[in-house]
């Protein structure tokens, strides 16, 4: 998957894309056959090396209505430092070919120092990928 | 206090009170509880939720957590 950049937007944004969150697929089918609904949403997420662990806003954990499966300890450089809520999620890629992620840990914590994203996707992420970051051309590129 | 805050706080009281006896078996593995049930031991976080959504439904809370002597702190920069 290519990102379309300049030198400069990559610059001042940073790498990101736009990606869809939503319950973990077994919840969405199961959750069908019995009358519950599960709001898929698209956000914009920055690529961010500095993450160890992918981050939401907390209102999309309560809009996706994502399972809460336990509490993580995040330490937040000029930011919020705490324990937080951790929830299982899917994160997909639209219009590429990277896999989706059914079933994956994010934590919710407010993204107070980057309020243009909704999302962090961290190192956790990260290490499923290839990720190329060329600043001179402003091309980054995502293998899985 | 939050919901969130709140959710799962009798599962992470079993893990506090089991954690020394893990650690000699299960350390690195994710552990999965509902109320006082331990369900089992895994691998990876997404066998862990899979096997707790197939053994307590989808509507259930359950708490996935990874057994650690120390609780881990990620960093955010």
């Amino acid at each position: 998957m290519k990102l379309p950049f300049t030198p400069t937007t990559l610059f001042e944004q940073g790498p990101h894309l736009e990606i869809l969150i939503c319950a973990t697929r077994i919840e969405v089918i199961e959750g069908r056959a019995v009358g519950l609904e599960f709001p898929e949403m698209s956000v914009r997420a920055l690529v961010d090396t500095g993450a160890s662990l992918t981050i939401i806003n907390p209102q999309i954990a309560m809009n996706c209505k994502l399972k809460q499966t336990g509490r993580q300890k995040i330490n937040a450089v000029g930011g919020e430092a705490g324990e937080f809520p951790e929830y299982a999620a899917a994160i997909s890629f639209p219009g590429s070919q990277l896999p989706s992620l059914d079933t994956t840990r994010v934590v919710a914590c407010p993204i107070i120092r980057q309020p243009f994203f909704s999302c962090l996707i961290g190192r956790d992420i990260l290490r499923k990928w290839l990720f190329t970051y060329d600043g001179r051309s402003g091309e980054v590129e995502i293998g899985a | 206090m939050a919901a969130e805050e709140k959710a799962l706080q009798k599962e992470l009281g079993v893990f506090e009170q089991h954690k020394r006896e893990w650690l000699l078996k299960h350390l690195g593995d994710f552990v999965v509880i509902a109320d006082e049930t331990v369900a089992g031991f895994y691998e990876d976080y997404e066998s862990a939720f899979k096997a707790g959504l197939s053994r307590f439904g989808i509507q259930a809370s359950f708490l996935v957590k990874q057994v650690w002597a120390e609780e881990p702190v990620y960093l955010i920069h």
